[in-house]
């Protein structure tokens, strides 16, 4: 049964539905929120999102589930960030909160979500993490990259473009591909 | 028991936040998913009675259910048309059958399938048979009381029946518990509750003799007596006798 | 000790069902076997507060279950499973289980996670929300063993617990006595030789109202070294300590 199927079911009142949508889902969740919030408290959200599932079940509709349940999880942890003050959430010092006005718990949200894509480009030393990291994150020219990597630039391109992807898609969905595509 | 926590299912996914304890945040949800709603009327009971066990184990009495509760009104009501239509007292001469009925169905092994195991209860299955006893008396006797007033029958009928109603209350239940079948106390109740009206009309002529005779209360009051003491023995606790 | 049982004796008219048992327990996993008749069901019935003896002394968590206060205590920190379990049909799992958590006086408050984590434990999570009415004999005797724990008892009375279940059901139930013996005490009184070999570190057997052995599994395994009738050691064990007792 997928995702979707299962969440029509708890919309429906099956309970053994959600126990299963928790089965497979809570484990990348409580991960992507233990980056933001210590693990007590990534255990409330949990369940809150959970019984948010639970009751906002019957009004979804099927468009990615993995998206859906994060969006929840997002949510909650928001709402529950903003009750127990930002300190919570692990935000560097130097982080410009005040100057932007923008919500901390906004803040660490956002960085929790780049941090799960990021997974999607595989781990440290994949091809693709590695375009990406001297590419975007180093800036350096494509030809200093490709003698780096040893590959022609060509190679070095295409690599760059399916790092792209991967990002796009693993930030659409809401959630972390299989890592290290090829 | 722990099948459905898994390892991390994909290579690729996010570490695996090992200091979570995702069975404890399931045994969160389900605990909201799973539980009873219980009504408003229920944990008023519970805090009158400072026992939320005594609360739910009195509202979930068989013949305390809303479908009996609604037949035994319809059954007054009819009874109170039929002493207006009529001149006898119906009223007065079903109350002590329907409360019979509705006690020989509160208690015991008859009705309860779980008997054993509410004989090892903290609420004591004593403090449950007492609860319920008291709860469908007094809600057969407003009942009574008011299919009575609405009927205008004669004062000594209107709450004379109180006295037979205890008697085949305590017969009904003494029988059903002795015999272990509740069908058994209630027929045994009602039947000879039949009998007695139907001796009271041949003897003096009028139906509502078996209850408006001051005679026979004395007698009814050492029936339900005798009746209420072999529960008493019998539910004692622990139990002297298989 | 949990449970201290000195020279009890119960009788029903002339039949003496318990003949001067002692019986001295702490926590773990007890079995208790026999054949039919030889007492066990009265036994437990004793140790659950439903009857009491004839003659001899019971104290069980500490207390004396003849005061009706200390009675009390002893119950909420009871768990009991009948041979015979009737269930309410129209009621589901949960609240099945609930009905006896809150006349076990658990606080209110504390019910429904207790409820979820029996459930649980019991692997009918799946069903929690179904009516009795619709479920297996298998899955009606593990709602009866998740009423018993519901209130995580310090004595756990099992009257044939594994009734029903299939094999690999009771290989979890047995784990599941294992997790509950480390902190409470356990008494199983089963037909199932094996059963009881698995999980138990004590063993006792009734005959006829005595008990005729006690020790562990080990134990009863060498008794029936030699002698002794069965296809596994320790029903040789029991065959040869029965034989010998019937002598």
């Amino acid at each position: 049964m997928d995702d979707d199927q299962l969440i029509a079911r708890a919309g429906r009142g099956d309970d053994a539905a959600l126990r299963e949508l928790f089965r497979r889902h809570a484990p990348w969740l409580a991960a992507r929120l233990r980056t933001v919030l210590p693990a007590a408290d990534v255990e409330d959200v949990l369940q809150e999102t959970f019984l948010g599932v639970w009751r906002g079940a019957k009004k979804y509709r099927p468009d990615g589930a993995g998206g859906w349940l994060w969006g929840i999880a997002r949510r909650q942890a928001a709402l529950h960030i903003r009750r127990r003050g930002p300190a919570l959430a692990e935000l560097p010092a130097a982080a410009p909160v005040a100057a932007t006005g923008v919500d901390p718990a906004e803040i660490a949200l956002v960085r929790a979500d780049l941090a799960a894509a990021l997974t999607a480009l595989g781990p440290a030393g994949s091809p693709e993490r590695d375009a990406w990291q001297l590419l975007y994150l180093e800036d350096r020219p494509v030809a200093e990259v490709a003698k780096l990597m040893g590959v022609p630039a060509g190679t070095v391109k295409s690599r760059a473009h399916r790092a792209r992807r991967l990002l796009r898609s693993a930030l659409q969905d809401g959630r972390p591909a299989a890592g290290g595509a090829k | 028991m722990n099948a459905y926590l898994p390892g991390p299912d994909r290579p690729g996914d996010a570490a695996w936040a090992a200091d979570v304890d995702l069975e404890r945040v399931w045994i969160g949800v389900a605990a909201r998913v799973w539980r009873r709603d219980t009504g408003p009327v229920e944990r008023l009971l519970g805090r009158l009675l400072r026992s939320p066990g005594l609360a739910r184990a009195l509202l979930a009495t068989p013949s305390l259910l809303v479908p009996w509760l609604i037949a035994s009104a319809a059954v007054f009501a009819a009874g109170a048309a039929a002493t207006v239509g009529t001149g006898t007292p119906w009223v007065g001469l079903l109350a002590p059958a329907i409360a019979g009925a509705g006690i020989g169905y509160a208690y015991g092994p008859g009705v309860d399938p779980a008997y054993e195991l509410s004989m090892s209860m903290a609420v004591s299955d004593r403090m449950v048979l007492l609860a319920r006893v008291l709860a469908i008396f007094a809600i057969d006797t407003a009942l009574g009381l008011g299919a009575s007033a609405f009927s205008a029958t004669a004062a000594g009928v209107a709450f004379g029946w109180l006295i037979p109603m205890t008697a085949v209350s305590g017969l009904a239940l003494a029988v059903a518990v002795v015999t272990r079948s509740a069908n058994v106390g209630v027929a045994a109740g009602t039947g000879l509750w039949a009998i007695a009206v139907l001796g009271g009309q041949a003897a003096a002529g009028h139906p509502a003799a078996a209850v408006s005779d001051r005679w026979l209360y004395l007698p009814y009051l050492a029936v339900a007596a005798c009746c209420a003491a072999l529960v008493l023995i019998r539910t004692a606790q622990p139990r002297r006798s298989a | 000790m949990n449970v201290e049982l000195s020279d009890l004796t119960r009788r029903f008219g002339r039949r003496t069902a318990v003949d001067g048992v002692c019986l001295q327990a702490g926590p773990g996993v007890f079995g208790l076997l026999g054949p039919n008749g030889a007492g066990k069901t009265t036994l437990l019935r004793t140790m659950a507060t439903v009857i009491q003896p004839t003659s001899g002394t019971v104290r069980l968590l500490g207390r004396d279950p003849g005061q009706h206060g200390q009675r009390r205590e002893i119950r909420r920190r009871l768990g009991y499973l009948p041979q015979a379990l009737g269930y309410y049909p129209g009621f589901t799992v949960a609240e099945f289980v609930e009905y006896f958590a809150l006349l076990k006086e658990m606080p209110a408050g504390a019910v429904p996670a207790a409820v979820a984590t029996a459930i649980e434990r019991v692997g009918l999570a799946d069903r929690a929300r179904s009516k009795l009415r619709t479920l297996s004999g298998g899955m009606l005797r593990r709602a009866g063993i998740a009423q018993a724990i519901v209130n995580e008892p310090e004595l756990l009375l099992l009257d044939e617990p594994t009734a029903g279940l299939d094999p690999e059901q009771r290989v979890e139930f047995r784990a599941l006595l294992r997790e509950v013996g480390q902190r409470s005490t356990v008494i199983v009184s089963t037909h199932l030789v094996e059963d009881v070999g698995a999980a138990c570190s004590q063993v006792a057997l009734m005959n006829a109202g005595r008990l005729v052995f006690q020790g562990t599994t080990a134990e009863l395994t060498s008794r029936g070294e030699g002698h002794g009738i069965g296809d596994a050691p320790l029903e040789r064990g029991y065959s040869a300590v029965l034989a010998t007792a019937r002598a």
